[in-house]
C-alpha cells in the first residue's frame, strides 16, 4: 500500500492511525511525499530544502513504525499535481491501495493550499482508504 | 538519492529558465530608470546601460561555470561560500539578501509610480502623490509576501505569457519609437564621469539573471540550458535598455523625462501622437492614440515590476536556505510550512524588511543603487571564486560549462576589475574634501574623495556581514575555504590532468587485497606509466535505521579494521610503485557509494574482487558487485583469484567469443601480459561447433582464426605476440571449461551489455567463474548511460 504524507505533523498523524490498524496491514508500506513542482516557473521553495524536510517526515514514520512488524519503504515523488502524482506512483509500484488521514483545515486554507484529500478520492482509480485521525496519546 | 530522482525535480527547460531571468530583468529598471538616467547623463546613458550589460555578461560567464559545476540552490552565495569560506560567505549572503530586499523595494515603488499614474486619470486625488505611491507599494509588497507565504501556485505558462507579452510590448515600443524618428540633442551633456556614475545607478536592472543561478537545482540539463539562458537573459535586455534609452531621450527632452514618474509611458504617448494621421479608414485623435500607448506601457510596467519583485522574494528565500544549510544563518528561519510547503519564515522576514525599506522613503534612486552595490560586490567575489575553484580543483567540482580557454583568466580578472571600478565610482565622489587650506602649512591638505550615501549604506551592510561572521557564523560554519588549495594546489591535484588513468579498487578482504591491487596496478601501468592512479575504497555499511555518525561511534572495531585495510593498501602501492589514494567512507549502501566514488573521481576503471561462489540468497554476483558492475559508467573488471602465488602472470587466455565486451577482455589480458613481461604468454581461444554439411567456404578452424584476428584488431592488440587456439566441439561451454585448465588466468568478456543486474556476465562467464579453479577475470566496457550524453554535450559546450 502507498501512504502519502504531507508534512511532519501529517506524518505523525498518519503513522499513528496506521499503527492502530497494523493488523490489517499486509505487504509493504511505501511512504511517499510529493514535492510539488511549478512546472515551468520557479518553485515556491527550494527543492533541496523540501527534500530535507521530507527526510525528516520519513524519519518520523520510520521511528513510529519501528516496533511493528511492517516492511517500510520510502520514496520522494515529484510532480505538478500532488494527487495525480500519488496515483501514478501507486500504479507504478503496483500498490493495492492508497492510505492516508485527512488533514482537515478550514475552507479558506483548503482554497489556498488545495484539497489534496478530495482530489485523491475523486481521481484515484485504486482503492483509497481514509483512516480517521486518532488523538495523540500523551506518554506522561 | 539517486541521480534519476534528481532529474525528476528538474522541470525548467531553456525557455522557462530564460523567461524567468528575463522576467526579473525586465522590471522596474527599464520602466523607471530612463528618467533618472536621462537626468544624470542625458542620451549618453545608453552607454551606461551598455556597459552595465557588459559587466553582467562577464558575471554571467563566471556564474555559468560555477553553476554548472555545482547546480545547487543559493546561487552566487553558495559558490562564494564554497570557494572563499564563510567569511566571504557571510558578506555575500547578507549582501545578496539585502540587495534583493532593496531591489524588491525599488520594484515596488516603481510599481506604485506606474500604478497610481494609471489610476490617477480616474481618481485624481491619488495621482502622483508621494504618499499614494508609498501606500500602493506597501500594499503590493504585502500582497506578494502573502502570495509567497501561502505558496499560491504559479504556472509556467502564465510566466511565459507575461514575459513574452512584455518583450512584445517593448519591441513594439522600440519599433514605433524608431519609426517616429527620434532626434537626439546633445549626446553627452554631463560628461563621461556622469556616464560612468550612471552605470552604478542602472546596474540594478541587470541583477535579474542571478535568479537563474539561484534556481539552478531546478533546471533541466543544466550544462546546456543554464549558460545559454543566463547569457541570453543578459544580452536581450541589454539591447532593449539601450534601445529604450535611445527612443526616450530622442522623443522627450531631458527635463520632461526627469520630471516624469512614468517616463516610458509618456514617451509612448508622445511619439504615438504622430501616428494618428497615418491610421487608414478610421480617424483617431492623436490624444486618444497617445493615451492608448501610455496605458499599454503602464500595464506592462505594472506586470513587470510585480514579476521582478516576486522573483526577488523567492530568490531571497533560496539564499536564506543556502545560508542555513551552511550554518551561517539560523536554521529556524528555513522551516518549511507544514501546510503550504513554503519557507514561510524566510519569506516573511524578506517581506517585512522590504516593507520597512519602502516605508522609510529612502528614495527610488538610492534603493536602486544600494541593490546595485550589493550585487557588484557579489559578482566581484564570484569572479574570484571561479579562479579559486579552477586552481583548487575540489573533487566534487566538475563544471560542464567552462569559460572558453582563450578567455579564461581574462574574463574573471576583467570582470572583477569592472565590478570594482563601478563600485569605486559609486562610493567615491571626486570632490576633494579640503581638510587644511593652503594658508596654514603652505600646501593644501585634502582628502581626495568623499563617500556617497550609497557607499555608506553598502559598506555598512558589508560591515554587518563581517560582524555577523565573527559573532555567529565563525563558531558554527565549517571553514572550507579553498583559497589555500588554490594558491598552493596539492601536488596530487596538480598532476590531475584530464588524461590521468584512474582505477577504483574497492577493498574489503585483507587476504585478497594485495593480489587485487597488484592486478589493478598492472592494468593501470599499461595505460600510463607515470600518472596512473589507484583509489582504494572501503565502505562501512550502516543500516538505514541508524544515523551515520551515531553508528560509527559504536563501531570502533569496524573503523579500526577499515584503517588497517587502507594502510595496508598504501604499503602495497608503495611496493608496486603506483600512485594510490585511499578513501574511507561510511555509507548506507556499499554499491551506491562505490558508484558515487567512480563518478566523483571520474574513474576510468573499477576493479572488484569476487569470491566466485554462488550463494543461494544473493544472486551470483552478490549485492555489492551487482549494481557496481551493472551501472558503472567506466570499464568494470571482476576478478576471482585463483590458487597460484601471483595471479595475472603466467599463461593468460582470452575467450575470443563474439560478445560485445570480448575486446575489453582481450585488452585486459594484454595489459597483464605487458606488465608481467617475460613471465607471461597470451592466448586467444575460440570454440567453434563442427560445421554440419561443410558447405561454407571456411572450415570451422579458419572461421575461428579469423574471428580471433578480428578480435585482436578490435582490441587494438594486434601488434602483440599471441597464440591462436581454436577448439572444435559440440558443447561450447564444456569445451571452454576443459581448455581453461591449461592456463593460469582466464579473461572473459561480459556477454550481456544491458543493465540487467542479475546476470551481467551471462551464462558462459558465470560457469567459468564458478567451475574453473583458476584466476578468472571478467571484463566489461563502459556502460552506456545518461552520463555519456551529458559528457558529450559538455564537451561541445566547453569548445
Amino acid at each position: 500500500m502507498i501512504v502519502p504524507v504531507a508534512s511532519k505533523d501529517d506524518a505523525r498523524a498518519t503513522t499513528r492511525a496506521l499503527a492502530s490498524h497494523v493488523d490489517s496491514v499486509a505487504g509493504t508500506v511505501v511512504a511517499v511525499h510529493v514535492i510539488e513542482k511549478a512546472g515551468g516557473a520557479p518553485d515556491k521553495a527550494s527543492v533541496e530544502q523540501r527534500e530535507r524536510d521530507t527526510e525528516e517526515m520519513f524519519d518520523i514514520v520510520r521511528a513510529q513504525l519501528e516496533e511493528y512488524d511492517v516492511d517500510l519503504e520510502t520514496e520522494i515523488l515529484y510532480g505538478t499535481d500532488v494527487a495525480e502524482t500519488i496515483v501514478e506512483a501507486a500504479h507504478e509500484m503496483d500498490a493495492s491501495s492508497i492510505v492516508f488521514t485527512p488533514r482537515g483545515g478550514s475552507r479558506w486554507i483548503r482554497l489556498l493550499a488545495g484539497d489534496v484529500a478530495l482530489s485523491l478520492i475523486s481521481e484515484s482509480d485504486l482503492p483509497v482508504v481514509v483512516l480517521p485521525d486518532e488523538p495523540e496519546v500523551e506518554d506522561g | 538519492m539517486s541521480a534519476g530522482d534528481q532529474e525528476l525535480a528538474r522541470d525548467l527547460g531553456f525557455l522557462e529558465a530564460y523567461t524567468i531571468g528575463l522576467g526579473t530583468m525586465i522590471g522596474a529598471g527599464i520602466f523607471v530608470l530612463p528618467s533618472i538616467a536621462a537626468n544624470q547623463a542625458g542620451p549618453a546613458s545608453m552607454v551606461s546601460f551598455f556597459f552595465g550589460g557588459m559587466v553582467s555578461l562577464l558575471a554571467a560567464l563566471s556564474l555559468s561555470e560555477l553553476a554548472t559545476g555545482m547546480p545547487k540552490a543559493g546561487g552566487s552565495y553558495y559558490y562564494v561560500n564554497r570557494a572563499l569560506g564563510p567569511f566571504f560567505g557571510s558578506i555575500v549572503g547578507w549582501g545578496m539578501w539585502a540587495g534583493l530586499t532593496f531591489a524588491s523595494a525599488f520594484y515596488m515603488i516603481g510599481f506604485g509610480q506606474y500604478f497610481l499614474s494609471g489610476l490617477g486619470s480616474y481618481v485624481p486625488f491619488l495621482a502622483e502623490s508621494e504618499l499614494g505611491i508609498t501606500v500602493a507599494a506597501l500594499v503590493m509588497a504585502a500582497m506578494l509576501t502573502g502570495v509567497n507565504y501561502y505558496g499560491v501556485k504559479e504556472t509556467g505558462s502564465l510566466q511565459n505569457v507575461i514575459v513574452l507579452s512584455l518583450v512584445a510590448l517593448i519591441l513594439a515600443f522600440l519599433a514605433l519609437g524608431a519609426l517616429s524618428g527620434p532626434t537626439i540633442g546633445e549626446f553627452n551633456p554631463s560628461g563621461w564621469p556622469a556616464v560612468a556614475a550612471t552605470i552604478g545607478t542602472v546596474y540594478v536592472s541587470f541583477i535579474g539573471f542571478e535568479v537563474i543561478a539561484t534556481s539552478a537545482e531546478e533546471i533541466k540539463n543544466p550544462s546546456r540550458n543554464l549558460p545559454l539562458a543566463m547569457i541570453a537573459a543578459v544580452v536581450t535586455p541589454t539591447l532593449m535598455y539601450v534601445g529604450v534609452m535611445w527612443v526616450s531621450t530622442g522623443t522627450l527632452s531631458i527635463g520632461a523625462l526627469d520630471a516624469s514618474n512614468i517616463p516610458v509611458a509618456d514617451v509612448a504617448a508622445e511619439f504615438l501622437r504622430g501616428f494618428a494621421s497615418a491610421i487608414p479608414f478610421v480617424s483617431v485623435s492623436p490624444g486618444a492614440l497617445g493615451a492608448a500607448g501610455s496605458i499599454a506601457m503602464i500595464v506592462g510596467a505594472v506586470l513587470a515590476t510585480i514579476s521582478s519583485a516576486n522573483a526577488s522574494i523567492l530568490s531571497a528565500a533560496r539564499v536564506n536556505f543556502a545560508m542555513g544549510r551552511d550554518k551561517i544563518l539560523v536554521e529556524w528561519l528555513n522551516e518549511v510550512h507544514d501546510r503550504f510547503r513554503t519557507p514561510y519564515r524566510s519569506i516573511t522576514a524578506t517581506g517585512v524588511i522590504t516593507l520597512v525599506l519602502i516605508a522609510v522613503g529612502a528614495g527610488i534612486g538610492t534603493l536602486a543603487e544600494v541593490a546595485s552595490f550589493m550585487y557588484l560586490v557579489t559578482y566581484a567575489l564570484v569572479h574570484v571564486a571561479v579562479v579559486v575553484l579552477r586552481r583548487a580543483e575540489p573533487a566534487d567540482y566538475d563544471p560542464t560549462f567552462q569559460i572558453p580557454s582563450v578567455l579564461y583568466p581574462f574574463v574573471p580578472i576583467l570582470g572583477a576589475l569592472a565590478c570594482l571600478a563601478v563600485l569605486f565610482q559609486m562610493v567615491v565622489t571626486f570632490e576633494p574634501m579640503v581638510l587644511l587650506g593652503e594658508g596654514v602649512v603652505g600646501v593644501e591638505i585634502a582628502l581626495p574623495f568623499t563617500l556617497s550615501v550609497v557607499g555608506i549604506i553598502g559598506i555598512g551592510i558589508i560591515v554587518a556581514g563581517i560582524a555577523w561572521y565573527y559573532t555567529y557564523a565563525r563558531d558554527r560554519a565549517p571553514s572550507q575555504s579553498l583559497v589555500g588549495d588554490a594558491i598552493a594546489p596539492e601536488p596530487a591535484a596538480a598532476a590531475d590532468s584530464e588524461g590521468r588513468y584512474r582505477v577504483v579498487v574497492p577493498v574489503a578482504n585483507p587476504e585478497t587485497e594485495r593480489d587485487l591491487l597488484r592486478m589493478a596496478a598492472a592494468s593501470a601501468h599499461a595505460h600510463e606509466d607515470d600518472n596512473a592512479e589507484l583509489i582504494a575504497v572501503n565502505v562501512i555499511e550502516v543500516p538505514q535505521q541508524t544515523s551515520l555518525s551515531q553508528d560509527v561511534a559504536f563501531e570502533e572495531e569496524r573503523v579500526e579494521r577499515q584503517q588497517e585495510l587502507l594502510s595496508a593498501a598504501r604499503d602495497i602501492a608503495a611496493e608496486l610503485d603506483i600512485g594510490l589514494r585511499t578513501r574511507a567512507i561510511v555509507g548506507r549502501d556499499t554499491g551506491s557509494v562505490i558508484l558515487d566514488v567512480i563518478e566523483e573521481e571520474d574513474a576510468d576503471h573499477v576493479f572488484l574482487g569476487w569470491k566466485g561462489s554462488r550463494s543461494t540468497r544473493e544472486h551470483v554476483l552478490g549485492s555489492t558487485i551487482d549494481p557496481v558492475v551493472g551501472r558503472a559508467s567506466c570499464d568494470a573488471t571482476l576478478v576471482k583469484l585463483g590458487p597460484e602465488e601471483t595471479p595475472g602472470e603466467g599463461d593468460i587466455m582470452v575467450l575470443a567469443g563474439e560478445g560485445p565486451h570480448a575486446p575489453v577482455a582481450a585488452r585486459r589480458a594484454a595489459e597483464f601480459v605487458t606488465t608481467a613481461g617475460e613471465d607471461a604468454t597470451l592466448t586467444l581461444l575460440n570454440v567453434q561447433q563442427p560445421s554440419e554439411d561443410g558447405d561454407e567456404d571456411q572450415s570451422p578452424r579458419e572461421r575461428g582464426e579469423a574471428l580471433i584476428d578480428d578480435l585482436a584488431e578490435r582490441a587494438g592488440i594486434e601488434y602483440m605476440q599471441y597464440d591462436r587456439q581454436v577448439v572444435i566441439a559440440e558443447d561450447i561451454e564444456e569445451a571452454i571449461l576443459e581448455a581453461a585448465i591449461d592456463y593460469d588466468t582466464i579473461c572473459v568478456g561480459a556477454t550481456r551489455s544491458g543493465p540487467v543486474t542479475q546476470a551481467v556476465f551471462g551464462s558462459v562467464p558465470e560457469a567459468v567463474g564458478e567451475e574453473v579453479d583458476r584466476t578468472v577475470v571478467m571484463a566489461r566496457g563502459p556502460e552506456e548511460s545518461t552520463m555519456s550524453i551529458r559528457e558529450a554535450i559538455a564537451r561541445r559546450l566547453s569548445v
